[in-house]
């Protein structure tokens, strides 16, 4: 075995690097069943602890509450019909129902055992796929990375949207925010109107917290949602049977082979991959009719898919250092902040730290269905956790996130004012998504490009001459035309 | 029509012709076919201005919505009152520090989301903040803002 593996195997074992994975998996229980509360905001919650500890404890620790911020949301869709977290929308189809027959525990314990058998699925994906790739992506240059973030950027522009335009327009909006402060090739002062704190720009960490924790700590005052409910069902037995586990294994195959293969894709994310493979499973299953009514395969297909979107969304994150979601982008800020920059080279460099990562994650799964098994009798009672405590906590850590990052105001006002952007696009239906990558993607972005054309002495055909680069424009214009064409044939529809 | 896409439209097209102007004063680089700074932020303009006018035009030509369809403009006052505290509690820490500042801040937003406890409310919009601003100075080596803290005893020295 590869000392690298060995070393990065011996890192995330470590009895410390166990206890950061195990108090995430248990924060992520936590904040995934409470609805309202998403993945971003626990994250948030730990995030200025990540500042000043190990990186390899802040990695263990993030992506603990990662893997069962998923899980925990199956909690109160079972219980309470209500979705912890988008991810387990699809679950409480049927995992409510058969809460209703009074067999919450059987839900619970299936959705803990897919979600286990999808989280491991795609660690494998990981271990496997994310070296080989990392290899690939080492062969690519300025103009090959540069189709490759146009390319992340053009589909989570047409996943993450409603609307086409309103999803490019966050992208460049978001862009238009990363070219303040010094450019990237010469470092010239771009649009800092003299102020010193803009010269090292705005950082990405500071404007997610805004952009994510301020529009639900405003939508939180009307919810109802968050809180109020005590979970009152009785759960019984949660400990799944041999049957119920032979019955699951086709559709936990098909969610988990979903849900990796569409983590992989920036922007897709948990709630797609949990409806597709529902919809999928349904579809393979011997007896669909029972689908919506407490089917157990209804609730294995989309667990499964929500934990193995986790593993294949760290394979780009890792690879070529394009997050496929919120949660991930805050890991690359997570990694950034310790001098560790996710991308082809950290399996060169920091070949120990970048396996280190993955059997976190293997571990994180693990913990995931010990403590989530052991302890959910306990847990459930989180559920009626009141939001009076919860939203001011939330308010508090974002203004003590945004100041420990560089122990500065600015950074508190800049949090704020993205909390103002993150309200307004939220009134106008603007996806917030397109606006995160662009924030994290936009200076390797600009400095691909401008790499390329200096090295091609200005001419453009050099993203068309090279195979790699070729191919990620045209997927992007694919991507982009699909989503144009699918938008004008429901525009029709309506009007006729 | 749909008044809001226009709206955002059209203060994305000034967003944009601002920047476009803002463009024009950076500097170019003296190297020709290389790309300077201006460069990316030229083509920024160009899809800004692009995307908006594309919103605009389709906020003319979509039909609006039908009265009750629309539920973003209810219940505002809170959220007003929040952002209101929130600017309140980002002004007043610089002077008073995260401490003096969060306690009333935390007690103003539990009431906020419906505390009635005043005990309750009272204890943890103490006990809370003074366990963050401990944690990170004493366990994180963080120090949270302490604010003008001479400020205050001036003002108290000149009372005296």
């Amino acid at each position: 075995m590869n000392m690298d593996i060995i070393q990065g195997l011996t890192q995330a074992s470590m009895p410390i690097n166990l206890m950061g994975t195990a108090i995430g998996v248990l924060m992520g229980l936590t904040v995934g069943m409470i609805p309202g509360l998403t993945i971003s905001s626990g994250i948030i919650l730990i995030l200025p602890l990540t500042f000043v500890l190990e990186p390899d404890f802040s990695i263990a620790l993030l992506l603990g509450l990662y893997v069962s911020g998923m899980t925990g949301g199956s909690f109160s869709a079972t219980l309470l019909n209500i979705p912890g977290t988008p991810s387990a929308s699809a679950t409480a189809i049927d995992g409510y129902p058969l809460a209703k027959k009074g067999e919450a525990g059987r839900a619970l314990g299936i959705s803990i055992s897919a979600g286990f058998f999808g989280g491991m699925f795609s660690f494998l994906c990981l271990y496997f796929i994310a070296p080989l790739l990392a290899e690939v992506a080492l062969r690519f240059h300025a103009a090959d990375l540069f189709s490759l973030v146009l390319f992340g950027l053009a589909i989570i522009c047409s996943f993450a949207a409603k609307s086409l335009i309103k999803g490019l327009l966050s992208a460049v909006i978001g862009l238009l925010i990363v070219t303040v402060g010094q450019d990237p090739v010469m470092g010239t002062a771009r649009f800092t109107f003299g102020n010193a704190n803009l010269l090292s720009g705005i950082h990405f960490l500071t404007a997610l917290i805004g952009l994510f924790a301020i529009p639900q700590l405003v939508s939180s005052l009307t919810d109802k949602d968050i809180g109020t409910a005590g979970a009152r069902q009785k759960l019984g037995s949660i400990l799944p049977k041999i049957l119920d586990l032979m019955r699951i294994r086709r559709s936990a195959s098909i969610g988990s082979a979903i849900g990796a293969f569409l983590g992989i894709l920036p922007g897709v994310g948990g709630p797609i991959a949990a409806f597709i493979s529902y919809d999928y499973a349904k579809k393979a299953s011997k007896k669909p009719e029972e689908f919506g009514k407490g089917s157990i395969e209804g609730v294995a297909a989309p667990e499964s898919a929500n934990n193995a979107v986790t593993g294949g969304a760290l394979i780009p994150m890792m690879t070529l250092g394009i997050p496929g979601d919120p949660v991930t982008a805050i890991l690359i800020g997570a990694l950034l902040v310790h001098g560790l920059a996710p991308g082809p080279l950290l399996f060169i460099e920091r070949a120990d730290f970048a396996y280190g990562v993955i059997f976190s994650f293997l571990w994180a799964n693990i913990f995931n269905l010990v403590i989530a098994m052991s302890g959910l009798r306990i847990l459930v009672k989180v559920l009626a956790m009141p939001k009076t405590l919860l939203m001011p906590a939330i308010a508090l850590f974002c203004v003590v996130g945004s100041y420990a990052l560089r122990n500065s105001f600015f950074d508190v006002y800049v949090m704020f004012f993205f909390g103002l952007i993150g309200l307004a696009m939220k009134w106008l239906d603007m996806p917030v998504v397109p606006m995160l990558l662009a924030l994290v993607l936009g200076k390797q972005l600009e400095e691909h490009l401008r790499v390329a054309l200096t090295s091609s002495k200005g001419d453009i055909s050099i993203f068309f001459t090279s195979p790699f680069s070729l191919f990620f424009i045209c997927l992007s214009v694919i991507s982009i035309i699909l989503v144009f064409v699918a938008e004008h044939r429901k525009r029709s529809k309506v009007s006729t | 029509m749909r008044k809001k896409n226009i709206i955002a439209g059209l203060f994305l097209t000034v967003l944009g012709l601002a920047y476009g102007y803002l463009t024009t004063g950076l500097p170019e680089r003296s190297l020709p076919n290389t790309p300077g700074p201006s460069f990316f932020p030229w083509i920024i303009t160009l899809c800004l201005l692009v995307l908006s006018a594309s919103l605009t035009l389709q906020g003319l030509r979509m039909e609006a919505k039908t009265p009750g369809t629309d539920k973003t403009g209810q219940h505002q006052s809170p959220a007003y009152f929040f952002l209101g505290l929130f600017v309140v509690f980002l002004a007043s820490l610089p002077f008073f520090g995260f401490l003096f500042a969060s306690i009333p801040f935390f007690a103003a937003l539990m009431l906020c989301y419906g505390e009635v406890g005043k005990l309750r409310t009272a204890s943890i919009s103490f006990g809370f903040p003074i366990f963050l601003f401990l944690l990170f100075r004493d366990v994180f080596n963080i120090p949270l803002p302490r604010g003008n803290l001479d400020m205050l005893s001036s003002v108290v020295n000149v009372l005296t």
